[in-house]
């Protein structure tokens, strides 16, 4: 014991222990600034997206035991412009007091402290270690004690979501008696834990989101940023700063998972009832209200649901970011260089740097708007994913410069690129709304915003750099370049076939009769053979909004390769080609186009015969689209019996037109069909 | 034993397991018990019988014996068992640090009641506007 009593007094005595205390103090500033510093970035990125904020505050929180460590070894002993080579309390006293010029009696009580700090912050830190990891053997013992598994189908929604997120880890979703939220923990086998009853008391919907925010977690490793978080707190445990900064972590982060939530789901508002849902249910079980803790989840569910969708993923120059936090770097670097000074001196530094970087910012980021390399960093900005930001967002920024270059490759340069990028890129998968406002658009930046934010709505994944669909799009635009250009010169994303691939993807099965000839017809298509023309059928086993099992067909009547897709199964037999292509169908209907000028182009004239049917009423229906499928008129009539011909008339613009038709026999049930391409001059 | 003793003692880890197990299902047969603790660990159908039939005596589960398999009950809430491990030291302790190493989609601590309230008639504000 005296032994040890000997040690402790010989190293408060050391030098090392005295640049410990001194560096311990001046971390009260170097905190303070540090926070203010995030504080400003904060402030001028309020509008970005929630991971960049995460990212800056992160990078704020480890920003702080590093200038603690930089502070020590910068005022280790050897580093010091005159070592002490006896530690005599009194001249160092002294030599203090004359250095700083501050009230000698303050120095002195500061001074019959100071050796004792590095000894209470000791024991301070192993205080919240410990109770760190009270802390982790509890929530270890949660995932074994008072859990039982979820209902198979609800971990299989859970795999469900999982693969979605894109999430390689098993999930175990386990109800728990003991937790009254949904959490999860772990890393390596991470497990979700939910309340009891909450798989079955809540829409499962609602659970799904809230299932989603926890999945959130595990793949962007939150759970382990957590973990580093409470080391920090712990190690810094004395300054109110490393807490806040520490809080403004854990805010962004709920933020950034609630971001992932609302794009895969895109339903805010039932997000956030099924988070107030949630936090009802907390309450009648018992105890009294604690005191009200800030209202964080008002501020969500407000930000949820008040904040236009533009500010939930829109880019801000990461610049801000690293320009600010290195401005951190250099004043904490410049103040290391100069001879220890007292903390008081030091806080209106603040004001002058912070201008600074204000100023700094400014140009820099009206420069970035101008030049080329623009849109490969902005979108480094929306996707580096925060834990790593550094290495990550190099990778990032790589994987960018490629993507751009090779989707310049694909699309071959054009004078016009936006209109390029509408009208042959995303033509097949833009919607309506999304063209009108494209084309509202009047400068380029907006431009570049909007494609930005197209693919970003369409991320599967809009945590990662990578953006797969975007990927997969320009993937297919290849393909089908390379493989379905015809002869003709028609680029292969223009031909039916193109378009179905480039919308739906690559068919699971391909059933391919490039040379037409004779075709074994299947019953339900009436059975037989005939001689066909080249044709093929595509097979998707499912395609979203449309059905399962969707079989489409291609022909090629004139057989140069420009296959057409058909909805008629006859249209590949040879002999009905040929009566198609003098514009009578083999149900003998005929569309004769007037000589007379209507006030819409020109009156046309579509007549079946229904002699063959007898004393059968038949139902008529029938469909005109325009060669590029878009439907003009639909109708459907039922001929009463014994009419020898139907008739119809319609007003139709100069174009090349398609009439479908569909002859039901009422009696007998029998369905014959033609197709007739037209045109109006 | 009754199994109307007043206060049965705290459950084991596994005995814990198993009374989840019946809370979340509700009254179930051995059968079902064990089925659903497999799915997570491999657990013999004998064990579970027997701890089932400690918990009855300990007056942890209810037998209701008019079927011919027996199904059991948890004879106590959920509530009362989190009550009686709150009462835990090491959970006593470092359930506030724990709080902090789990993450959730709500944090640790709940909201007060008046925020609560002022949340609901944020939301319900809301919903009218959107209409």
């Amino acid at each position: 014991m005296n032994y040890l009593d000997a040690g402790l007094k010989a190293w408060i005595r050391s030098p090392f222990a005295k640049a410990c205390g001194w560096s311990l103090i001046h971390f009260l500033w170097e905190g303070v600034l540090i926070a203010l510093m995030l504080a400003a970035v904060l402030f001028l990125c309020r509008r970005a997206s929630a991971r960049l904020r995460y990212a800056v505050a992160c990078l704020a929180l480890l920003a702080m035991p590093l200038a603690l460590a930089i502070t020590v070894v910068v005022s280790a002993p050897g580093r010091q412009p005159a070592p002490r080579l006896s530690p005599v309390d009194v001249t160092d006293a002294g030599s203090l007091a004359a250095v700083n010029g501050a009230a000698p009696a303050a120095q002195l009580g500061l001074k019959t402290i100071l050796p004792s700090l590095p000894l209470l912050w000791m024991a301070g830190v192993l205080i919240f270690y410990v109770r760190s990891a009270g802390g982790w053997i509890l929530t270890r013992r949660l995932r074994c004690a008072g859990v039982s598994a979820a209902s198979g189908d609800w971990q299989a929604r859970l795999d469900g979501l999982r693969r979605r997120l894109r999430i390689s880890k098993p999930v175990v979703l386990l109800e728990s008696c003991l937790v009254d939220v949904p959490v999860i923990m772990g890393f390596l086998r991470p497990v979700v834990l939910v309340p009891m009853g909450l798989l079955a008391g809540l829409p499962a919907d609602q659970l799904e989101s809230i299932l989603i925010h926890e999945l959130a977690h595990i793949r962007r490793w939150d759970y382990v940023v957590n973990l580093l978080q409470n080391l920090v707190e712990g190690l810094l445990f004395y300054h109110p700063a490393v807490w806040w900064v520490s809080g403004q972590v854990r805010a962004e982060r709920e933020n950034c998972c609630d971001d992932v939530v609302v794009n895969l789901k895109g339903d805010a508002r039932g997000y956030a009832a099924a988070l107030a849902t949630l936090e009802q249910n907390r309450w009648p079980a018992h105890e009294a209200a604690l005191a009200a803790t800030g209202g964080s989840l008002m501020k969500r569910i407000r930000r949820l649901l008040q904040e236009p969708e533009s500010h939930r993923a829109s880019s801000a120059p990461v610049f801000v970011a690293a320009l600010v936090l290195t401005s951190v770097g250099v004043a904490v670097a410049n103040w290391q260089v100069q001879p220890a000074e007292p903390p008081r001196p030091a806080l209106p530094m603040v004001a002058p740097s912070a201008v600074v970087t204000t100023q700094d910012m400014a140009p820099v980021s009206h420069v970035t708007e101008q030049t080329p390399a623009r849109r490969p960093v902005q979108v480094v900005a929306q996707t580096a994913p925060p834990q790593d930001p550094a290495a990550a967002r190099f990778a990032a920024q790589v994987s960018e410069f490629e993507r751009t270059r090779q989707e310049k490759a694909v699309r071959g340069e054009l004078n016009t690129p936006y209109q390029h990028w509408l009208h042959e890129d995303v033509a097949y998968i833009i919607s309506d709304q999304e063209r009108t406002a494209f084309q509202a658009l009047t400068t380029d930046e907006e431009r570049e915003h909007f494609i930005e934010q197209f693919w970003l709505r369409r991320d599967p994944t809009p945590g990662t750099p990578e953006n797969e669909m975007r990927e997969e799009h320009y993937r297919r635009i290849a393909y089908v370049n390379q493989h379905f250009s015809p002869g003709s010169g028609l680029p292969g994303w223009k031909t039916d076939r193109g378009r179905i691939y480039i919308v739906y993807g690559p068919p699971d099965e391909i059933e391919s009769h490039p040379t037409g000839g004779t075709y074994r017809r299947p019953a339900e298509e009436g059975g037989g053979t005939i001689d066909a023309v080249p044709f093929e059928q595509w097979r998707y086993r499912w395609i979203q909004n449309v059905g399962e099992n969707v079989i489409i067909e291609f022909v090629d009547p004139t057989r140069n390769g420009e296959y057409r897709m058909t909805t008629d199964p006859n249209e590949k037999d040879a002999s009905a080609q040929a009566a198609l292509l003098n514009g009578q169908g083999k149900t003998g209907t005929t569309v004769q186009v007037m000589s007379t000028a209507a006030p819409n182009g020109k009156a046309v004239m579509i007549s079946i015969p229904l002699g063959s049917y007898g004393g059968h009423s038949v139902a008529v229906m029938s469909t005109i689209t325009t060669s590029t499928r878009r439907p003009v008129q639909n109708f459907e009539r039922t001929v009463p019996a014994g009419a020898p011909l139907f008739t119809h008339f319609i007003q139709l613009a100069p174009g090349s037109y398609r009439l479908n038709v569909v002859l039901k026999d009422t009696v007998t049930k029998a369905v014959n069909s033609d197709q007739i391409v037209f045109e109006v001059k | 034993m009754s199994s109307k003793a007043p206060d049965p003692p705290r459950p084991t880890d596994a005995e814990l397991e198993i009374l989840t197990v019946l809370w979340s299902r509700g009254p179930s047969t051995v059968r079902e018990v064990h089925e659903t603790i497999a799915v997570r660990k491999p657990t013999q159908y004998t064990t579970i019988l027997k701890l089932l039939q400690i918990m009855a005596e300990k007056g942890l589960v209810r037998r209701d014996e008019k079927q011919r398999a027996h199904v059991y009950e948890a004879s106590q809430p959920c509530e009362w068992t989190q009550r009686q491990l709150a009462g835990d030291l090491l959970q006593r302790a470092f359930s506030g640090s724990a709080k902090s190493l789990m993450l959730g989609a709500l944090s640790a601590k709940k909201v007060s009641k008046e925020e609560l309230a002022e949340l609901r008639k944020f939301l319900d504000e809301y919903e009218k506007g959107a209409k």
